[in-house]
């Protein structure tokens, strides 16, 4: 268990950056997240600290040591494949016992380390089995087992819950949280679900395009978002698109929304649909208020999404919070939309950044 | 219930007819002639009258008491053997990278294996005596370049033999270990690299014991080609060279049906009895 440090680390595939100056400070015991769109860079980065993808910049250390040029087998990494890899020829045991064996362990003192490894994911009672004699969540679990076993300084993850299903995955999400922080092992974790990241990890790393936009807890990145991107990755918004004029932003289809905020130049605003109030009559207390046509309504248990029109060119989402007495409105009718210009997440696009999602 | 027992006996004879025509071909193409060879290696042999109606041990006792036939016999068996060693030493790292490549040209790479197959067993001996000949390239480049000063003559030798069948095997046995080592997901590797195993142990460990269906399989195919190899043996070996199925033909020729067959079921008996235990050996390595 050890440190993770990633220096400016960068892999070039002719002249695409699969990954670009890439650097992270891993606390020991921390699970981090990495998360984003397919094809940002994640997997890259993953296996550049597992080994199997050579840097074309940049450094990595495993606690002291400088591992960049390490082969795989010398890292001691646990590494989980998204698709379990365990040796279809060896029992479970013989599987989770594999890590021990290469370093050395006597067949006598693997055992109780193997049975230990096999409690923690609670499937000692299959140690003999094959894998293919296992379901899918069992197999998930004899990874993680395997991974675990020769107890490596860092625990990496990739996509270790995709092939589950929802249901099951939400269960296997728990027992990976609880195990990690009983052990604490530092661990990385790569996925592109949004709800994964944020109910396991420490902290999140966002990527996109190769490059990371932004590292922080997960209310860092839903509350300050520091690009339009994670604004629109994390968590769902409205983009408001427009050019300042002091604390305003002007809309291009003339709309002028208060954002509370003096900035220059083209800007994006991002709002959170909880944040945005709908009621019939003109409310008091906000300094944006519009009126709108509601155009979709969409009912989803807890909580309903209600979309406005409040320009041609302009749509906002809100979200109402269901319950006793909360009356919905309906497609068509004619509402109030309105939120304070605090509650609004601002971001100044950069150039050449990623598109923010919607 | 009526309909599934129908359903049934119609699955049924449809399967048996698809297996059917397969099944007479074989019976009567196959089955029937090795009856009657069987039958004939016990009857006598006479120069006047030919096969004699007899039932007597007499060839197989003559095959395995004379030197020139035993000969023949360890030649073939030690020929065959070092043959499917040889195709699974060259043909084990030739089919890895066949199998892992991502190359475009994947397609060309494997028409390029097979492409010995594509030629003639007299245009490929042809082909050999160019380069292993007296006057060939070999021995012309060796004189040349000063490494031998008379001229080296492989063709018409064991050693020829032995390159002439690896040739025509390797390609088996790259193609079935290759789709064998495309089922073995790249991703087994890393999980035993990342678990402490350096190339040599996650070779040995993961990759061979994997592959062991496809080594099982290849092995029995080169080897049952390499036993009953005829047209290289003669154009290679030469007319001193003696192997078990060239054997059989001159015997054949020479009107001895009675020796001609029973050469033919030690041949076929041995390349089943070493084919058994071959499959044997690499089931235990599949288990360890
Ligand atoms: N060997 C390679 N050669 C060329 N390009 C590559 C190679 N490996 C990855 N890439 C590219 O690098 C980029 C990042 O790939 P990576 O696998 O890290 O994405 P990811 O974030 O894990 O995506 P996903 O969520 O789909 O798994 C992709 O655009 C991919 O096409
Ligand atoms: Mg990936």
């Amino acid at each position: 268990m050890a440190r993770l440090q990633l220096d400016t680390l960068s892999k070039r595939y002719g002249d695409f950056y699969a990954a670009q100056d890439v650097s992270l400070d891993i606390a020991d015991g921390e699970f981090l997240t990495l998360l984003g769109p397919s094809g940002c860079g994640k997997t890259t980065t993953l296996r550049m600290v597992a080994g199997f993808v050579e840097p074309t910049s940049g450094m990595i250390h495993i606690g002291e040591r400088e591992v960049t040029e390490l082969p795989p087998w010398r890292r001691n990494t646990g590494l989980v494949f998204q698709n379990y890899a365990l040796f279809p020829h060896m029992s479970v045991a013989q599987n989770v016992g594999f890590g021990l064996e290469m370093r050395g362990v006597a067949k006598a003192q693997r055992e109780p380390k193997i049975l230990e490894a096999l409690r923690l994911v609670r499937l000692e009672h299959l140690a003999d089995r094959l894998p293919r004699q296992l379901s899918g969540g069992q197999q998930q679990r004899v990874a993680l087992a395997r991974a675990l076993a020769f107890q490596p300084d860092v625990l990496l993850l990739d996509e270790p819950l995709s092939n589950l299903d929802a249901k099951l995955r939400q269960e296997v999400r728990l027992e990976i949280r609880n195990l990690q922080q009983r052990l604490g092992i530092t661990t990385v974790m790569v996925t592109h679900d949004q709800e994964e990241a944020l109910t396991m990890a420490d902290r999140l790393v966002v990527m996109a395009e190769g490059r990371i936009q932004q590292v922080g807890t997960q209310r860092d990145l839903y509350e300050r978002p520091a690009t339009p991107f994670v604004a629109g990755f994390v968590g769902r918004s409205t983009f408001l698109r427009g050019r300042m004029k002091a604390d305003v932003l002007v809309l291009e289809s003339g709309l002028s929304v208060r954002c509370g905020r003096r900035l220059v130049g083209d800007a994006v605003l991002a709002l959170r649909p909880e944040r945005v109030t709908l009621t019939a009559e003109p409310p008091a207390g906000f300094d944006n208020v519009f009126i709108g046509e509601v155009e979709i309504v969409s009912y989803m248990g807890g909580l309903t999404d209600v979309h406005v029109r409040i320009s041609p060119s302009d749509r906002i989402i809100a979200q109402i919070a269901n319950g006793e007495g909360v009356r919905l409105p309906e497609v068509g009718n004619r509402v109030h939309v309105a939120w304070s210009s605090n509650a609004a997440i601002f971001a100044v696009p950069r150039e050449k950044q990623p598109e923010a999602v919607h | 219930m009526d309909t599934s027992s129908q359903l049934r006996s119609g699955t049924v004879i449809s399967a048996s007819s698809l297996i059917g025509p397969a099944t007479i071909l074989v019976a009567l193409g196959v089955i029937v002639p090795l009856l009657f060879l069987l039958r004939y290696s016990f009857n006598e042999y006479d120069p006047r009258l030919l096969m004699v109606e007899a039932f007597t041990p007499a060839n197989y006792v003559d095959f395995f008491t004379d030197p020139y036939f035993l000969g023949a016999f360890f030649t073939t068996v030690r020929i065959s053997v070092v043959c499917t060693l040889a195709c699974i030493l060259l043909g084990f790292p030739l089919a890895y990278v066949l199998a892992r490549t991502q190359s475009r040209f994947k397609n060309l790479m494997i028409i390029a294996v097979v492409i010995p197959l594509f030629v003639g067993n007299a245009v490929r001996a042809a082909g050999w005596m160019t380069l292993l000949g007296s006057q060939g390239f070999l021995s012309v480049t060796l004189m040349d370049l000063g490494i031998t000063s008379t001229m080296t003559e492989i063709m018409f030798s064991e050693t020829a033999v032995v390159i002439g069948i690896i040739a025509v095997n390797l390609p088996y046995m790259v193609l079935t270990l290759q789709s064998v080592l495309e089922s073995v997901n790249r991703n087994l590797e890393e999980a035993a690299f990342s678990l402490g195993a350096p190339p040599l142990t996650m070779f040995r460990r993961v990759l061979w014991p994997l592959s062991m269906p496809g080594i099982a399989a290849g092995t029995i195919l080169t080897f049952i080609l390499a036993m009953n190899a005829y047209a290289t043996p003669v154009l290679l070996g030469g007319p001193e060279f003696r192997m078990l199925a060239p054997l059989v033909y001159g015997q054949f020729q020479m009107n001895n049906w009675p020796l001609a067959a029973a050469i033919a079921f030690v041949l076929m008996a041995t390349t089943l009895l070493l084919t058994v235990v071959a499959s044997l050996v690499t089931r235990q390595g599949f288990r360890n």
